[in-house]
């Protein structure tokens, strides 16, 4: 046993033979996970395959089952936090850990804030603690903001910032880019590639390949809680890889199917979705699958929201088949056939601590599943639940599992299907496939196209433009809270479309 | 334009209940002249002393996202044990110690059965309220004893005056200031704070969150147990259930409190407000002589009415901003 330490003397963090189990789930089987010193390792897997689970068992967050773990050389079984941290290694979480009514400064000097004689915060001295690090990652948040005046993607980056303090030797990332927008996500591998060049061991966890590749030198895939591979980037081609995380051959990454278009079946006219920007309009045909893209902060979900009346709808006109709609809150919308898929699912689009039935008729119980308005049709209502748990291929073991214990990716299936037994004539989908696996993401888009092939309008809002590419009709570029561009699919190439995200110009783009 | 109403919207969603408090103040004090004396002011706020500082250990609590209710049973239960000690003789040092004591041990045992096992806070603090009720009855068996037939000398603790301040005024105003500082300017009071906001945020840097949580109880223990060592001496004696009032009038404080300065969010300055709104009330009433069954209902009203102008004022920030 003592052999194999011996063997690899560049091997910082082994962690072996770990196993973690929670109610009813082995999270983590018998997985062995070495990185070297220096390296940038990525960990890759469908939602549900341990990922988190094996870093927050390195941070001492979770404790293992079984196993043993080592780093830098020191047995790290009997550690907590505070100890992991002052070996070197630091967390940056998939979840915005932040205080949202302190500073920026304050959350990044969060746990060693400098005081002064009396025992009082110095504030002076903390913005001038934080702000080299925060320098290290971004140059346009101010320091001085609360943090819940932020953007999500902001917010992220005060996160990065906050996990150096720790002057870390050892940085874990979890889904760093899930929730940035495209400036803030080069800012993030400018940072890494500094942190490579001074010799920073980095573990990144991502669901996306390209970065993956850009960043790392080897790669671990998980599946299901085992250990599958560990290998260099350049044994492994992007389909290989991919291959190894679903366990199934992905035959195409996007089913892009041509659908039939027919006329208009709601025109917006007018809107506000943000303040300061100008009104926009634009029409949605039955059976059309129309994206909106920009980066974070564009005013995407705005315009989602306020087409489905979840905030005061600021002015306009919207016309469902001719027909003028007053939409003053979700319930008329919900009503008059329109269905929205919320980017923070676990916030807007779930109760986490209610069963998945419960969730998935929540919209549509009053419609279908009501004897006389009142009594729910509980045999029908299973029976529903029953097949669409089958049909989108939903990871659990019943259909009165709770919501929150869900992997991300059946909780947004969960929603999507919520809204699918609906029956609504108009899907707004906002972010669908965030932070959702390969696998995950391909059952999703199928359910999209399924729905416009059968004649709804779908608006599909996302900021990974592939996707946009592979599945849309039509889209409608933002920027700014305000439509720059509309483009057909079909015309439109990935770098054209990137260029309008970020807020290229029409007449500059031909010229120079 | 719109950055004016917002601006002016955070001023009155902010603001809103100091203004209704000076609108109560000018109204009084034309009603009656001698509402404004000095002599009546000492009184309100000798009056506010037991709620303030109740209220301001139940801010600590509630900042971080939980409820304490144990300081209504608390305080019955220290005045029993307090006459008790009285009668036996036992000098005033002893008595203070014993009561502060009681205050810690009981904060402690909430600290263990909350954060250390895991329980509801609402659940053990209410049912604290309850056994503290029993041991109440227990030890006092249920009558009332006055303290001036058995050892005066104790008594100066709230008769005495340090300059031109009656004693429980200094308590109060010191405490309110030690508090204050103590939440807004030192690290762990920060942490209070952060730990109600994101607790996560709070265990991610490696903070011992369990222990700043169960300090806190602790710390709030030791002020119920002043609160009921000021409120057994200003009533000069163990009633009955003496601390009950203060249950709805604390939490109502702290309520009332988080609507002032930053609104929705707990403060000390707030609670220190919603204190004195009160005992205000009750005073600027009684001394027209306005029948007592009219007081709550006044109370009740400024209640409404105060929380009414933040919560419409802030709902219209909300929409600003977004």
């Amino acid at each position: 046993m003592g052999t194999a330490q011996n063997d690899n003397v560049d091997v910082v963090i082994k962690a072996s033979l770990i196993s973690k189990y929670f109610p009813g789930v082995v999270a983590l089987d018998n997985v062995d996970f070495e990185v070297r010193r220096g390296e940038s390792h990525a960990l890759v897997g469908e939602n549900g395959a341990g990922k988190s689970t094996l870093m927050k068992i390195l941070y001492r967050e979770y404790s293992e089952d079984t196993g043993r773990l080592y780093i830098d050389g020191k047995n790290a079984k009997d550690m907590d936090i505070r100890q992991i941290r002052e070996l070197g290694l630091s967390l940056i979480h998939q979840d915005l850990n932040l205080v949202p009514i302190f500073t920026v400064a304050h959350n990044i000097c969060m746990g060693v804030e400098p005081v002064n004689r009396l025992g009082f915060i110095d504030r002076k001295e903390l913005k001038q603690k934080a702000a080299p690090f925060l320098q290290e990652i971004s140059s346009d948040i101010d320091i001085d903001a609360r943090v819940q005046d932020l953007s999500i993607s902001q917010q992220q980056l005060v996160t990065v910032a906050r996990a150096l303090v720790a002057q870390p030797k050892f940085l874990i990332l979890d889904e760093p880019t899930a929730r940035l927008d495209q400036k803030s996500t080069e800012a993030l591998f400018d940072f890494l590639d500094r942190c490579k060049q001074s010799g920073i061991t980095i573990i990144y966890i991502s669901h996306r390949l390209e970065e993956i590749y850009r960043i790392c030198d080897r790669i671990t895939v998980l599946r299901d809680g085992k250990k599958i591979l560990t290998a260099a980037v350049e044994e492994l081609t992007q389909a290989e890889l991919v291959k190894h995380m679903v366990g199934r051959e992905l035959k195409k990454q996007v089913p892009k199917e041509e659908a039939s278009i027919g006329e208009v079946l709601l025109s917006v006219r007018d809107l506000h979705p943000m303040l300061k920007a100008e009104a926009i309009s634009f029409d949605l045909r039955f059976g059309e699958i129309l994206g909106i893209v920009g980066s974070i902060g564009a005013g995407k979900s705005e315009v989602a929201r306020a087409i489905f009346g979840a905030d005061r709808k600021r002015s306009g006109t919207i016309r469902l088949k001719g027909e003028k709609l007053r939409i003053r809150n979700p319930r008329g919308a919900i009503n008059a056939g329109i269905a929205l898929v919320p980017e923070e699912r676990r916030q807007q689009g779930l109760v986490i601590t209610e069963s998945i039935r419960k969730n998935m008729t929540l919209a549509a119980l009053k419609k279908k599943f009501c004897a006389g308005g009142f009594w729910i049709k509980q045999r029908e209502e299973k029976e529903a639940v029953k097949k669409s748990i089958k049909d989108f291929k939903m990871a659990t073991p019943s259909l009165e599992q709770e919501a929150r214990l869900l992997s991300g990716g059946t909780q947004q299936k969960v929603v999507i299907g919520k809204w699918l037994l609906s029956e609504s004539s108009i899907y707004i989908f906002d972010e669908p496939t965030k932070g959702i696996d390969v696998g995950g993401k391909h059952d999703i888009y199928k359910m999209i196209v399924d729905l416009a092939t059968n004649g709804a309008g779908v608006i599909f809002i996302s900021n990974e433009l592939d996707e946009v590419l592979a599945l849309c009709d039509r889209i409608l570029v933002m920027f700014r809270g305000q439509l720059v561009k509309e483009l057909v699919n079909k015309e439109v190439s990935k770098d054209e479309l990137l260029y309008y995200v970020m807020g290229g110009k029409d007449n500059e783009s031909k010229n120079k | 334009m719109n950055q004016k109403t917002n601006n002016w919207n955070k001023f009155i969603a902010n603001y809103g209940l100091l203004f209704a408090f000076i609108v109560a103040i000018i109204v009084f004090s034309f009603w009656s002249g001698h509402f404004l004396s000095w002599g009546n002011i000492q009184n309100i706020l000798v009056q506010t002393t037991s709620l303030g500082v109740c209220a301001f250990g139940l801010t600590l609590i509630m900042m971080m996202g939980e409820i304490d209710l144990s300081y209504a049973g608390l305080t019955g239960l220290i005045g029993a044990v307090m006459l008790k000690m009285i009668m036996a003789g036992y000098s005033p040092i002893w008595v203070v110690l014993v009561c502060l004591a009681i205050g810690v041990v009981s904060g402690l045992c909430i600290a263990i059965l909350v954060v250390g096992l895991g329980m509801s806070s609402f659940m053990v603090t209410l049912a604290a309220w309850f056994i503290y009720m029993g041991l109440e009855r227990y030890i006092g068996h249920g009558v009332t004893h006055w303290i001036y037939k058995y050892d005066e000398s104790i008594l100066q603790i709230v008769q005495g005056h340090l300059g031109p301040l009656p004693i429980p005024i200094i308590v109060m105003l010191g405490l309110f200031l030690l508090c204050w500082l103590f939440q807004t300017r030192t690290r762990t009071g920060q942490y209070i704070l952060a730990l109600g906001e994101n607790i996560e945020a709070v265990k991610e840097v490696g903070l011992k969150a369990k222990l700043i949580k169960g300090g806190t109880f602790v710390a709030a223990g030791l002020i119920f147990g002043l609160t009921g060592l000021i409120e057994t001496l200003r009533i000069g004696g163990s009633m009955v259930y003496s601390g009950r009032f203060l249950l709805v009038y604390a939490l109502g404080a702290v309520f009332l409190g988080s609507a002032a300065f930053k609104a929705g969010k707990y403060n000390f300055p707030g609670t220190l407000l919603g204190a004195l709104f009160f005992y205000t009330i009750i005073n600027g009433l009684t001394l027209n002589a306005v029948k007592f069954y009219y007081i709550p209902l006044v109370q009740g009203l400024f209640l409404i009415l105060a929380v009414a102008i933040t919560t419409v004022k802030r709902g219209e920030i909300e929409q600003v901003q977004f």
